[in-house]
């Protein structure tokens, strides 16, 4: 396993009132989601049809894309019922600090179908 | 016990259908017929990205032969289903065989109305992927497209075309497109985002003749005007694929009628999707729905209850159209309301608008705020009575509404 690369994104403070937010680290536009007290973080381009999941919505758990309402479990990417998923980053909180690993890793949809 | 489900269709209802069954360990025969020689696929492309080439064929298909294969589904492409045999539960094909099941699920979906009097050789309808391929080779730089119909498959292939090059010009018999769906306010707003794109729209308009010579089409209008064109896309509605339920004594009423269980008068006898009017019980109406999500939520439902689990069908519509650089958006129902209620900016083409009957939301449609539209299903299923002041608030998160 190679050793993680831990960027600083943004303050838990920030995320925590706005309940997302968009950073970008290099070419990497990711989109921060914090559910229920957890801090997730997702490709913001949708795997769609490249619609912003920071600006869609939180419901019931899931990240609700604005194109088409695709409902991704945001510590999978998986999107409830389609068979493309959406690439997720390894988040750490410390110290009131986000930080992610910019390598987006993609899960195998397999189980999905 | 269920041994056996032959669904009468292979468009999406039909592949959602057939999925669930498997995801849901269905282990008896499952038998599609289809029409169209093509395996399951999506139409939303048809009218954007395909028609626009940006999109292959392959990436539109919902049911693979090869997945079908795997999951032992039996695929009968072209292959039309002659009659519904309710009592029987049985179908019986073209060439007069018949074919029984435990259960049958009709989803035979629509096809277009046509425009009496509008015939010939650069007249184009949109449905299939056929009708898609022959309209593609018609959208090119400098051609000049006729779009009769500002409905929702109509203002798309307006925006592709003229996306494509195209001039466009569209005309539309109510006096603002869609209007029967979003009301008099939005469907300014539709007209207005139209007109500000390129297209020339002709509202409270109508086709009175159709002719063709060389190589031209032309349209005489209600008003009088002549309007020359290269080709002539008619899109005014869908009327549903009923005609093999004729003489079977199912209950039909502009579509088959079936209940929240997706049941229709003959026992052991289903329908689903474009080509069903069912009961929704949020609304207490009979309501046919031409839409994507619900072909896929029906086509679900209807698997659940064939399988006896009783599932109704209440999650309120929801649909989208990606129209001239927009993503419009619409959930719930509302054919009347006293108030509408608008977040954002109608002029700008960002905002989302708030249908309520007497207090309860009923309806939402917005422009480019796919995520509040979202949230406005949510209170829609909830039969919310939402503060309007709220509702309009932009520095309000609606979920606090929830
Ligand atoms: C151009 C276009 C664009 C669209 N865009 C959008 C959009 O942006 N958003 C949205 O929400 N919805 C959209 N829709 C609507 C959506 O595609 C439909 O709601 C959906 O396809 C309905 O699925 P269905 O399976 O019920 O019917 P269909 O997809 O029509 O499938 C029915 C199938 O049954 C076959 N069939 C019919 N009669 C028989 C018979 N007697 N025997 C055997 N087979 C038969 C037909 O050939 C067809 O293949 C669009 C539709 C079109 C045509
Ligand atoms: S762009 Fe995300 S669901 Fe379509």
């Amino acid at each position: 396993m190679t050793a993680r690369e831990w960027v600083e994104v943004a303050a838990l403070r920030d995320l925590a009132r706005r309940g997302r937010t968009l950073v970008t680290v290099g070419d990497e536009r990711i989109g921060l989601f914090m559910i229920d007290g957890t801090v997730y973080a997702l490709r913001d381009v949708c795997v769609h049809k490249q619609r912003s999941l920071t600006k869609g919505t939180i419901l019931r758990g899931r990240v609700i894309c604005p194109g088409h309402q695709w409902a991704f479990d945001p510590a999978t990417g998986r999107a409830d019922g389609q068979d493309r998923c959406q690439p997720t980053y390894e988040v750490r909180v410390e110290d009131g600090a986000v930080f992610v690993d910019p390598r987006p890793r993609t899960l195998a949809a397999e189980e999905n179908r | 016990m269920i041994r056996s489900v032959i669904v009468a269709g292979a468009g999406q209802t039909a592949a959602v259908a057939a999925r669930t069954l498997r995801r849901r360990g269905f282990e008896g025969d499952v038998l599609l017929i289809g029409e169209e020689h093509v395996a399951p696929y999506q139409r939303p492309p048809l009218s954007k990205e395909y028609l626009a080439g940006e999109q292959s064929g392959g990436e539109l298909c919902l049911l693979s032969e090869e997945w079908c294969g795997d999951n032992d589904v039996e695929l009968r492409l072209g292959t039309r289903v002659a009659a519904v045999r309710g009592a029987e539960r049985a179908v019986e094909l073209a060439d007069g065989a018949v074919l029984r099941a435990d259960a049958l699920l009709v989803a035979t979906g629509g096809r277009p109305r046509r425009l009496p009097g509008v015939e010939g050789e650069r007249v184009r309808y949109l449905r299939t992927v056929a009708d898609a391929d022959r309209l593609r080779a018609d959208i090119r730089p400098g051609a000049h497209v006729i779009v009769v119909g500002a409905g929702f498959i109509g203002s798309e292939v307006a925006s592709t075309a003229l996306a494509g090059g195209a001039r466009v010009t569209v005309v539309e018999r109510a006096d603002h497109p869609l209007a029967h769906v979003l009301g008099a306010r939005m469907g300014a707003a539709c007209a207005a985002l139209q007109r500000a794109s390129g297209v020339d729209l002709r509202t409270g308009e109508t086709v009175r003749e159709y002719a063709e010579s060389g190589g031209h089409a032309a349209v005489l209008t209600g008003s009088g005007r002549v309007i020359e064109g290269d080709v002539v896309v008619v899109g005014v509605g869908m009327i549903p694929n009923v005609e093999p339920l004729a003489g079977s004594g199912i209950e039909l009423d502009d579509g088959v009628v079936v209940d929240e269980y997706c049941r229709t008068s003959a026992p052991g006898v289903y329908a689903a999707g474009d080509v069903a009017r069912h009961y929704h019980p949020l609304f207490d109406q009979r309501i046919r729905v031409e839409h994507f999500d619900h072909a896929s939520g029906h086509g679900m439902a209807a698997a659940k209850n064939i399988l006896g689990q009783r599932v109704p069908y209440t999650s309120p519509h929801w649909f989208w159209s990606d129209q001239f650089g927009r993503n419009l958006q619409y959930a719930g129902h509302a054919r009347e309301w006293d108030e509408i209620v608008v977040r954002g900016r109608v002029e700008e083409f960002d905002f989302v608008a708030f249908y309520l009957d007497k207090g309860v939301l009923r309806a939402a449609f917005g422009m480019d705020r796919g995520g509040e539209v979202a949230v406005a299903r949510s209170l829609v299923a909830a039969r919310a009575v939402p503060d309007p002041a709220v509702l309009r608030d932009e520095d309000t998160d609606l979920t606090e509404l929830l």
